[in-house]
């Protein structure tokens, strides 16, 4: 049988800075541990963005 | 009561036969399953030669244009090469070194004996190394509707049309490469959001783009709930379901414990595999362990390293210890992922002064000469010494024992740049990478 994916692939995380959604490449790929976890960004600006927000919360 | 009782004869057991051998000692080899254990039989061997049959076709498809796969026979194929690697490389070695072969399953009866087939085997020291087995996870439905692990997809019993892959390390991609390459369409079904989420991010961002170049579906960041019969077999997650012709569990392995080990006084560490210290020595000093079982690595090089280290240090008392920070790993898609020692994020956990360089693989002649641009090496160094090197690109595989020797000798960037390397090749990229910490690469000529 062919392949059935009944998955909405943008429902995939990942490979997509966490805050401005823009896809990720090694040239562009910043990660950055917070809270524990590592989380994966396309910059050092949207790190900020995400850290920040994560206090605010 | 023998000097040395071996139990297990994969990669570490049979490395420790060698070693006895090499130290005057004759030991009692005890095994079960197929010799040789996981590599020649269901893991390395098979799966990079079906890697290979199924490179030979994408290139044959690309120079004519024809549409042509592998038939699904090369696995039967591919059963040839196991044989005799099996035989040459394991069975043969039997009747030329001195030894005594019992096959059965080994159970410790006291910190001294095991039991075999009813036989008691007493023996001054022991070294274990019996392995891993694929690790099935409690997934509701997966007895009833049936699965794969990498034993049954290196055999196939019938050929398939769709295959879900759950996992998204390296069993996952080379076997989602490997059958997308032989027309088959494959889904990876991945819990993390990266794949290989323990490798450099920038190596897990390329693997996506590796597997999605050769129309593997992707999904990350998905659990899976269930599964259950359909048309297919039906893998129910939380973002939706995914049916295909056969599942593969390529979600890691689990050591081979189970052998009485309280009876010798042995704990098993937080992985599930056997409590060593760093000389490879058990909570019983007689007993030495290698290899899978310690549920470290899973790696065949340092399984055999590990099996000869143990054994010396067992029968001669030699402290030796295995250099953990520079065992390469590789993963055999097309191109190779390989890393060597620390990932930058574990450098800087550390203390010391780190720094890191990306050089992409279009910045390297040899990948631009034969049309693989996809990758990129990237170096980390603690205090001016190389202490990771991780490469996505084609044949890295072949180049990441440099890095090793780099790292285990204590090399610097300069170290490496003062020494030549051959033009053009992928190797000569570990020189480039060095050369990043001291110009820009981007404006230097062929040779610099």
């Amino acid at each position: 049988m062919k392949l059935n994916l009944r998955i909405n692939p943008e429902a995939s995380t990942g490979e997509k800075c966490e805050t401005c959604g823009k896809p990720l490449t090694p040239e562009n790929l910043y990660t950055r541990r917070i809270g524990g976890q590592v989380h994966y960004f396309c910059c050092s600006h949207c790190a900020d963005a995400f850290e920040k927000d994560q206090h605010c919360c | 009561m023998h000097k040395l009782a071996i139990i297990g004869y994969g990669a570490a057991g049979f490395a420790a036969m060698i070693k006895a051998n090499e130290l005057g000692v004759k030991p009692v080899l005890i095994g079960k399953g197929e010799i040789g254990g996981t590599c020649v039989n269901v893991g390395c061997v098979p799966s990079k030669r079906m890697l290979h049959v199924a490179e030979i076709y994408k290139k044959a498809r690309e120079v004519t244009g024809s549409e042509v796969y592998p038939p699904f026979s090369s696995f039967q194929e591919k059963d040839a090469l196991v044989q005799e690697m099996r035989k040459t490389k394991y069975e043969d070695l039997l009747s030329y070194y001195d030894v005594e072969l019992i096959q059965g399953e080994a159970r410790f009866i006291s910190p001294h004996a095991v039991k075999v087939n009813g036989q008691v085997i007493e023996a001054e020291k022991f070294v274990i190394a019996t392995g891993s087995s694929p690790l099935i996870p409690q997934i509701p439905g997966l007895d009833k509707v049936g699965f794969w692990t990498n034993r049954e997809a290196l055999s196939p019993d019938r050929k398939i049309d769709s295959l879900a892959v759950i996992g998204g390390r390296v069993l996952a991609l080379e076997f989602a490469q490997m059958y997308s390459r032989m027309k088959v369409e494959v889904a990876i079904l991945q819990r993390s959001p990266m794949l290989i989420p323990d490798w450099e991010p920038e190596a897990s961002v390329e693997a996506r783009r590796i597997m999605e170049n050769d129309g593997v579906a992707v999904v990350t960041g998905v659990n899976v709930k269930e599964v259950r019969k359909g048309a297919g077999k039906i893998v129910v997650t939380d973002k939706g379901e995914v049916e295909a012709d056969e599942i593969l569990l390529a979600t890691g392995r689990k050591p081979n414990v189970d052998l009485g080990l309280e009876n010798a006084g042995i704990r098993l560490n937080e992985r599930g595999g056997i409590k060593v210290d760093d000389e490879l020595r058990t909570d019983n000093p007689h007993i030495y362990a290698a290899g899978d079982v310690l549920g470290g690595k899973m790696l065949e090089a340092l399984a055999g390293r590990q099996g000869s280290i143990a054994t010396e240090n067992a029968l001669t008392g030699s402290h030796k210890r295995v250099d953990e920070n520079a065992v390469p790993q590789v993963i055999f898609t097309q191109p190779n992922l390989a890393r060597v020692g620390l990932t930058e994020a574990e450098a800087r956990a550390g203390e010391g002064e780190v720094e890191a360089r990306v050089l992409p693989m279009s910045s390297v002649a040899k990948a631009e000469i034969i049309n693989s641009r996809l990758g990129f090496v990237k170096m980390v160094t603690m205090n001016g010494r190389i202490v990771g090197v991780h490469a996505v690109g084609e044949n890295v595989a072949e180049m990441i024992g440099e890095a090793a020797l780099a790292i285990r000798f204590g090399a610097t960037v300069d170290d490496l740049i003062d020494t030549v390397h051959v033009f053009p090749t992928i190797a000569e990229s570990l020189r480039l990478v060095a050369l990043a910490f001291r110009s820009d690469v981007s404006r230097l000529s062929c040779c610099v």
